[in-house]
């Protein structure tokens, strides 16, 4: 696997450079082999006892006291380490040469391609285990029949509201927006819907209007996974549900706007400068700083419409393939992580909600809000982990901006269906 | 000329290169620092941001700091010695295959570099295997990786200003019985100083703000630079919560490449006008 | 490395120098003989720990090679060259050779390791429990010197010893509360310290049984589980779930009858697919001829506004009683100064039709990024406030290496002061800087990250989101290789390998000439 010969090759080019001015006066044939001073610079007997870790910068703070728990209580080293850009590439990359890490953290939608690429093994939870899950995070991490990971947080979409702007929930879209409008020409606020689009569109947090128009990404096997075979952005539902983003556009509502993007979107909200906000849990550590008064519900349908269904992504722990101590990686993933105290330091460090129910319960107790996002996202679809999904998010975005915009809704969403059954094609 | 329009121009040109910087500024100062506050005297100025800064124990900012300023200053220098030989023989020396070798050093700049991520990987595996002191998530490693690039652009950057210096005055040093050693340490490099002085400046900021190759090959926390550590902050869906952070930092950065080009300044601009015409 | 030896005080004697043993010479070959045995030292017994032969070998001749170069007293140039080009050679242009490499290949997601990894991760994959087998609970222990399991059925606490030959019942073990065993007799129990340090051992046990192996599943539990899927070198088939996937060597691929693969693939040589699949691309080929126009002109755009405006202030600046230089000159390289990636961000949303500070101090509500023209023009601009601080420091730099002396003889012979720029200091300046400008086009040319952190290629009309109208000819053919159905490294090396033979091919023919030039003032 690690490839010697490779790293041999790299050294060897080394020589072409030499070789080309060779002559000259004769080597006194490379002198002095210091035989007994040095001492054999210990080519790192790894493999016993070290576990390593990669997690992204906000995790690793919390994940450390643990590992050095665990560590002592097994007598190994554990290193946790951070990557913080392109994780999934960088891993399987390093992975493939033998550099990668034992234990790895991310989301579950990436479980298809690493599986796809032989990275990570499958994790065995005990039936007892398994019922601490919610059954939407186990499903989440079942890939081909297969559990491929440990979830240790669920996280979805809701509608965050300014309940000083607006003190009811709004029971559809139609109604939000109708009373985002009227704050808006009041003066009370700068924009309608806080909701990220920019230019390349963003397929993640309109899904739930999408699905509410009727729009669907693909068809369902039989088993009621997504079925990659049928993409379903061209079908007739989905220009009609394009349709419905349209109308709430730029020419339209403007209650979606390219120029709302993830940079500004929560500081406007926190800023009370927006009634209505659709983010995760990941955006509530602003919206308290900016000391407005809010709640969370469901992302509402349109009045005729199908339910706003968010996705839902589960943070996971993976086991690597091809790390040095797979007994180690299992026992802290499998039968460690799982425990409640590490989902509640999870928690604390980066409030998204624990994925175990009991943990759940007790974060709940101190904040409602991890709650009121998990029942948002209780009838939620987790994103597809299919490797075919990476097809689609940005056909899915640019479709989306282009309505938004005011574009033709059946030429996006056909263009859409183009372009990416012609990447799948291959 | 007239000197008042020179001032005008420059001061156009300042403007133009500041204006984005003030509102880095402003983000570090806003307590509520976000990537979107569009009033530029935020709701309440402090130095929260820089004290977050320092205190953070998720970001250990003056570690990483000193981390980019040694990579930067070891690297710039020995990249400086490594450039400046190989500009003197391709300037001063005719052998079979300078031209080649130049235009080979310009073809190399010109190939698409972000799939060598692979083979960094292909590489520094065994190296860290063999040498740990070389190895992954050492400053010494990626000092050596960027070694292998000092040949490129800036070879030819100080070839270009050898060629006008004129040659008689190494003719005459050879004739004088110098070898090519003392001509090229004692008559070229003093010569040479406002161009040594822009490539290491050049060199020293290219260090600095790297951070493709630096992303993948540090990843203890505490063997970060400055921008594969600011990357951190602001990657994935922490982009707001960091900002103001993060802009701080920014303004920060820029600290050690202004002191650098205070430093190399007066070697810039005081340089070769005496020197150049005496031989 | 000469010392200070009075070498060139000595009388002259002949034209040619004639050089003899000095101190300097001395101490010059003892350095060079000391690092080297320095490295020799340090290199030289990992290498035989990992009976790296050939790498050693490598090595040693390597070391032998630079060691005679530098002891000799021929090849100079070779002597300025060497320390250089070794490194570039390992870390640019062998990752260079392997990328191009690849190209070959259908190297990429699904596609990364050999076939015996993905046979691997296949029957690991498929691993299932046996359907009503107990969760064993796992202690490690020693049997004299061979490792075996000890089983603990958590329902009826019966325990089992499991080895390599199978399963045997044990009597007379102690169980504590968490049902592991703490002692056996005849056997010695591992601890937890003991058995994480016999990990691989552990993972490597499998104890066979009527319906499949028990495994270890980390330290403390076992499964009895049974691979659906099995590969079977004598067909070169994997067998299992009643169905069979044969192996496609041209795709890298197991395939069914019904010509559906298993996920897990290997990498195949392709011969020239990857490159007959760029010119045969509808995407590419049918865009190519806009996307490359809006290239050139975005990669001249770069050079001529960043060359133009850094030369406009290095020679507003250069005048002997120009004021605030110091001030001025700080001010100008900041926008170099600050991390390229975190400006470029701040810029895109500088460019915010209702955000964005330009609009606003602008009284404006130009959808900037939004209007391909409007972008196009906000991306060269970026580019400029980006790139012009270097082309001001290099002129800075080349202005001082030209004699004043020059310019001033050209005005004391009456020629304007654009005329003595024309005639005598651009001149100058353009032998110095023509490569650097050949290479800041290539660079520009290939220029990723300038568009992927602020436009993104964007805006894209309805119907086609896979070109924008600021799309590079490697943002949009990247696009393609990494971001639909996962990276595609083997195709991305040929798209690679495509736009690489475009730059070089502009910058040869620019660079042939130079040699003119070269030889005027060399």
């Amino acid at each position: 696997m690690r490839n010697r010969t490779l790293g041999t090759a790299a050294l060897a080019t080394l020589t072409l450079a030499v070789t080309a001015c060779g002559g000259g006066s004769p080597a006194p044939s490379a002198a002095p082999t210091g035989s007994a001073t040095a001492p054999t610079a210990a080519p790192a007997d790894k493999g016993g006892g070290q576990l390593v870790i990669w997690a992204d910068p906000n995790r690793v703070k919390a994940l450390k006291p643990f590992a050095d728990q665990f560590g002592a209580e097994n007598g190994v080293t554990v290193e946790v380490k951070e990557i913080s850009k392109d994780n999934q590439q960088t891993f399987l990359t390093a992975s493939q040469q033998g550099s990668g890490p034992d234990v790895m953290v991310g989301a579950h939608d990436w479980i298809g391609n690493l599986v796809q690429n032989g990275a990570i093994d499958p994790v065995n939870l005990t039936e007892q285990q398994k019922a601490a899950f919610p059954e939407i995070a186990l499903k989440a991490v079942t890939f081909d029949g297969q559990v491929y990971a440990a979830p240790y947080a669920v996280e979805n979409i809701a509608l965050i509201r300014n309940t000083e702007l607006a003190p009811d929930a709004p029971a559809t879209l139609e109604d939000m927006v109708a009373k985002g409008k009227e704050l808006k020409e009041a003066g009370k606020v700068k924009e309608i819907l806080c909701l990220p689009v920019a230019q390349k569109g963003d397929a993640f947090h309109v899904y739930p209007i999408f699905a509410a128009g009727g729009g669907s990404l693909f068809g369902t096997t039989p088993a009621g996974d997504p079925d990659p075979k049928k993409v379903l952005l061209g079908s007739a539902e989905s220009v009609k549900a394009f349709g419905r983003l349209k109308e709430l556009g730029e020419k339209g509502d403007g209650a979606l706007k390219t120029s709302i993007t993830n940079e500004n979107y929560v500081a406007t909200f926190a800023g009370g400068r927006c009634a209505f906000l659709v983010s995760g849990p990941w955006a509530m550590g602003d919206v308290k700083k900016g000391g407005i008064s809010y709640d969370i519900t469901p992302v509402p349908s349109f009045k005729d419409g199908k339910p706003a269904t968010p996705f839902v992504g589960v943070q996971s722990f993976f086991v690597a393939a091809k790390g040095r101590n797979k007994t180690l990686a299992q026992e802290f993933v499998a039968n460690y992580v799982t425990n409640k105290d590490v989902a509640k330091a999870l928690y604390d460090a980066d409030p998204r909600p624990p994925a175990l129910t009991a943990a759940l319960q007790e974060v709940q107790a101190a904040d409602a809000d991890a709650g009121k996002f998990m029942d948002a996202g209780k009838d939620g679809f987790p994103m597809p982990a299919i490797p075919e999904m990476q097809a689609v998010w940005e056909p899915f975005g640019i479709a989306e901006a282009a309505v938004v915009k005011g574009g033709d809704a059946a030429k996006a969403a056909e263009a859409a269906q183009k372009t990416i059954d012609g990447s799948l094609k291959n | 000329m007239r000197l008042a329009l020179r001032h005008v121009f420059v001061l156009v040109v300042c403007a133009f290169a500041l204006f984005p910087i003030v509102f880095v500024v402003s983000a570090a100062i806003n307590p509520l620092g976000t990537l979107a506050s569009t009033d530029l005297l935020p709701n309440g100025a402090s130095l929260a941001n820089f004290a977050d800064l320092f205190g953070s124990d998720v970001h250990p900012f003056g570690r990483w700091f000193l981390n980019s300023v040694f990579i930067a200053l070891t690297a710039s220098f020995a990249g400086l010695l490594l450039s400046m030989s190989a500009a003197y023989a391709f300037s001063r020396m005719r052998f079979r295959g300078r031209r080649v070798g130049l235009l080979a050093l310009l073809l190399i700049q010109m190939f698409p570099q972000f799939l060598a991520i692979v083979t960094i990987f292909i590489i520094f595996t065994e190296v860290t295997e063999l040498y740990p002191a070389f190895g992954f998530d050492t400053a010494w490693g990626l000092i050596l990786l960027y070694l292998g690039g000092a040949l490129g652009v800036n070879t030819w950057l100080m070839k270009g200003f050898l060629d006008t210096v004129p040659r008689e005055l190494d003719e005459a040093a050879t004739v004088d019985g110098a070898t090519h050693a003392q001509i090229f340490w004692r008559v070229i490099m003093p010569l040479v100083t406002p161009i040594l002085a822009v490539t290491a400046m050049l060199a020293f900021i290219g260090t600095m703000s790297e951070f493709i190759m630096a992303s993948v090959f540090l990843r203890d926390p505490g063997s970060k630079t400055l921008a594969v550590g600011m990357y951190g902050m602001i990657a994935g869906d922490q982009r707001n919560a960091n900002f103001g952070m993060f802009a701080a930092a920014t303004l920060l950065t820029a600290i050690p490449t202004v002191g650098a080009f205070l430093w190399l300044q007066r070697y810039i601009v005081s340089g070769l006008t005496s020197g150049a015409v005496k031989g | 490395m000469t010392s200070d030896v009075p070498e060139a005080a000595k009388p002259r004697r002949a034209p040619r120098p004639r050089r003899e043993i000095t101190t300097a010479y001395v101490v010059t070959r003892i350095a060079v003989l000391a690092v080297t045995a320095a490295i020799l030292v340090y290199a030289v017994p990992p290498l035989v720990a990992a009976r790296a032969w050939i790498a050693l070998a490598v090595l040693v001749a390597v070391t032998a090679a630079i060691v005679c170069l530098y002891l000799t007293r021929r090849l100079i140039p070779a002597k300025y060259l060497v320390p250089g080009t070794v490194l570039l050679i390992a870390f640019q242009l062998f990752p260079i050779l392997y990328t191009v490499s690849t190209a070959f290949t259908n190297f990429g997601d699904g596609h990364r390791g050999d076939k015996q990894s993905a046979v691997t991760a296949i029957e690991t994959g498929s691993v299932r429990q046996a359907p009503g087998s107990p969760e064993y609970t796992l202690t490690a222990a020693l049997r004299g010197d061979e490792l075996v399991f000890l089983l603990v059925d958590p329902e009826t606490r019966r325990v089992q010893t499991g080895s390599g030959e199978g399963l045997a019942p044990l009597e007379g073990a102690r169980l504590g509360v968490t049902g592991k065993v703490l002692a056996a007799p005849g056997l010695t129990v591992l601890t937890a310290p003991q058995a994480a340090a016999r990990g691989a051992e552990i993972a490597a046990l499998a104890v066979p049984t009527a319906g499949g192996l028990i495994k270890a599943n980390g330290l403390s539990r076992a499964v009895e589980g049974r691979a659906a899927l099995d590969y079977d070198p004598a067909c070169d088939c994997v067998r299992g779930d009643g169905d069979t996937w044969t192996a496609d060597e041209a795709r890298g691929y197991f395939l069914n009858a019904r010509g559906e693969h298993l996920a897990q693939g290997w990498q195949v040589g392709v011969g020239l697919d990857n490159f007959a699949r760029v010119l045969t691309n509808p995407t590419i080929s049918g865009y190519f001829a806009g996307v490359f126009g809006w290239n050139v002109v975005f990669a001249l755009a770069s050079v001529v506004t960043t060359f133009g405006l850094g030369m406009g202030v290095a020679l507003a600046l250069h005048h002997p009683r120009m004021r605030g230089t110091r001030f001025y000159r700080i001010a100008l390289i900041l926008p170099y100064a600050m991390p390229s990636f975190a400006m470029l961000l701040v810029w895109r949303d500088l460019f915010n039709r209702d955000f964005g500070l330009v609009n606003q101090s602008l009284g404006l509500t130009v959808d900037w990024m939004g209007e391909p023209v409007t972008a196009r023009f906000a991306v060269i601009l970026v580019n400029l406030w980006l790139g012009f601080p270097y082309m001001f420091l290099v002129t800075t730099g080349a202005l001082q290496a030209i004699p004043r002396e020059l310019t001033e003889a050209a005005s004391i012979d009456g020629a304007s002061p654009w005329h003595a720029f024309r005639r005598v200091t651009l001149p100058l300046l353009l032998v110095a800087l023509t490569p650097l400008l050949i290479s800041s086009f290539a660079f520009n040319f290939n220029n990723f990250n300038a568009i992927q952190l602020t436009s993104e290629g964007g805006p894209f009309p309805a119907e086609n989101p896979q070109v924008g109208a600021t799309d590079l000819l490697i943002t949009y053919t990247f696009r393609l290789a990494f971001g639909t159905g996962g990276a595609q490294f083997g195709f991305a090396a040929a798209i690679s390998v495509f736009i690489f033979a475009i730059v070089a091919l502009i910058s040869v023919v620019t660079f042939r000439r130079t040699r003119r030039q070269e030889e005027v003032y060399a």
